[in-house]
């Protein structure tokens, strides 16, 4: 008797409610016994319209709003945007607000990057690294309350320069913070390349190679643990990053843990910059005067957010109000690639492969 | 790593290739806008671009040229290094069809399925029917992020689409 065999195939919905991730979007895992074989993604949950409420608000308006984009990366998407602004009014804001922008980016990178530690640490549960990572932040998020007034949506930046100013006491504060921040990472970094546990749910797991990598049109640390050096404090430097050069951080291996030595990596090297732009800190004025309505014309502005390149494009009719603003955040380039990379592994190795690109849904629906 | 120079040169090669269909305008130091006359000629010029390994698709941004101007623009930036190439393809606002990048770009395909949602262009090419970023039951015919979009029809409760997966 011959019977013809046909395996049972199950679809796996998770979201946009679920116990396991914590923020809402939807995926579909077809899975064949434990190894997944077909997985889609829905997003929009999140979803605030915010690109359509921007041609209703003015300019200033504006900059609160898409700091609202996201509540991790929000002094990023003000900076994209201040930026692209002040290019399109053909003005420039002074050295020392541009350093002070690059100097809160880089805390903000800092900040961000701990939580990412942590949130992945949860996933592959390791829930001590969680904890420790997560009190470290704080160390983080007091300095930017004590410089900005707010632990996240630092309001920070406004049209023509920055709002606040460092002073010597405070630049003293964030001296000592980065000392046991630096220490912290280094440890941390011995945890993420040595941790045998550890490594068996990150080494070999999620591998992307570079082609795919650029295939995929992944980008930030997720493209750079895979060998691309894509960033764009490099490539297209903005604000004071033309004074303070980065060094980019790249991996070959493409791996999950490449993914974590090369963000661990990244938190050291934005303790470096930040250290520098401290020590060099430009004297002058925080702002120039910006007009209220702003030339028509168009322009692309581009930052490198800490989940990777952030790019609005701008355009103005000549009035106060902007005619679009389009904001293409990292989460949306690198979603593409958790729904390829999930294929073929085991449905408990794909809640860590979504953490390994730093997923932000919020940034992704806007 | 070739300068912005060296990139917008090349690109402006390219596109000289086809300089029948199209126009090429420098409106910054690090940009340049390819302007398409026909929307047909797209495809052939992004292979163009990606022949000449010239940068990646950064974002495809919609346009609503407004009611007046009956017309929809879809902008393509290509960014290679601090340079961004931009291909500007104009639509009629009816009878909206643009061929799909995502053969070539497999990347293209998120920012294609939300414009499709946001501005309701057709995709020609493009295999996802499901929306990606829109509800279930989002009215058929309304795109949110056209200038005469009106709120007030999501209040009306008809013509919703049904749950399809």
């Amino acid at each position: 008797m011959q019977i013809d065999q046909q395996r049972e195939r199950f679809t796996i919905p998770i979201g946009p409610q679920h116990p396991a991730l914590k923020e809402p979007g939807h995926f579909r895992f077809t899975v064949d016994g434990e190894i997944v074989i077909d997985a889609k993604v829905r997003l929009g949950y999140a979803h605030r319209g915010l690109e359509k409420l921007a041609e209703k608000q003015n300019w200033v308006q504006n900059i609160y709003l898409f700091e609202r984009v996201c509540g991790i990366c929000s002094h990023i998407h003000s900076t994209a945007y201040c930026l692209g602004v002040e290019r399109l009014a053909g003005v420039a804001a002074p050295p020392r607000a541009q350093a002070i922008r690059t100097l809160v980016g880089e805390l903000e990178r800092i900040h961000s990057h701990l939580l990412w530690l942590g949130v992945s640490a949860h996933e592959a549960g390791f829930d001590t690294l969680f904890m420790f990572s997560w009190r470290d932040r704080e160390t983080i998020m007091d300095l930017l309350e004590a410089f900005t007034g707010n632990r996240v949506n630092y309001s920070l930046n406004v049209l023509g320069g920055v709002k606040v100013d460092m002073t010597d006491e405070l630049a003293k504060t964030v001296l000592a913070g980065l000392d046991f921040l630096e220490e912290r990472t280094h440890h941390y970094l011995e945890v993420v390349s040595k941790d045998t546990s550890f490594l068996q749910r990150t080494r070999g797991v999620g591998v992307m190679t570079r082609h795919q990598a650029e295939v995929l049109g992944v980008v930030g640390p997720t493209a750079r643990a895979s060998g691309v050096t894509r960033d764009i404090r490099h490539e297209a430097p903005y604000a004071a990053y033309v004074d303070f050069p980065v060094r980019v951080v790249v991996d070959d291996r493409g791996d999950l843990e490449a993914r974590f030595v090369v963000r661990m990596k990244e938190l050291l090297e934005s303790y470096r910059l930040v250290r520098e732009i401290l020590a060099n800190l430009p004297d002058g004025d925080l702002t120039v005067r910006m007009p209220r309505r702003i030339k028509a014309g168009e322009t692309v502005s581009r930052v490198e957010a800490p989940r990777g390149e952030l790019l609005y494009f701008l355009k103005s009719n000549g009035t106060d109000t902007p005619e679009r603003v389009h904001a293409r955040t990292p989460t949306i380039c690198n979603m593409a690639s958790v729904v390829r990379l999930a294929v073929g592994h085991q449905l408990a190795d794909v809640p860590l492969i979504l953490a390994g690109i730093d997923p932000c849904f919020s940034c992704n629906d806007r | 790593m070739s300068t912005t120079e060296e990139t917008l040169t090349l690109a402006r090669e390219i596109a000289g290739a086809w300089d029948w269909a199209t126009e090429v305008v420098q409106p910054e130091e690090n940009r340049l806008d390819v302007y398409l006359k026909n929307p047909d000629d797209l495809v052939a010029i992004v292979t163009g671009l990606r022949v000449k390994r010239l940068g990646y698709l950064a974002a495809i941004t919609g346009l609503d040229l407004g009611t007046e101007a009956g017309e929809l623009e879809v902008l393509y930036h290509f960014c290679a290094g601090a340079a961004v190439i931009t291909l500007r393809v104009r639509l009629n606002r009816q009878e909206t069809a643009v061929a799909s990048l995502s053969e070539l770009i497999p990347s293209a395909e998120p920012y294609e399925r939300e414009l499709r949602e946001m501005y309701g262009v057709t995709i020609n090419g493009l295999v996802a029917p499901d929306y990606l970023y829109l509800p279930d039951d989002w009215p058929t015919g309304v795109y949110p992020m056209r200038r005469d979009f009106d709120p007030q029809s999501l209040l009306a409760g008809n013509g919703a689409r049904t749950v399809t997966e």
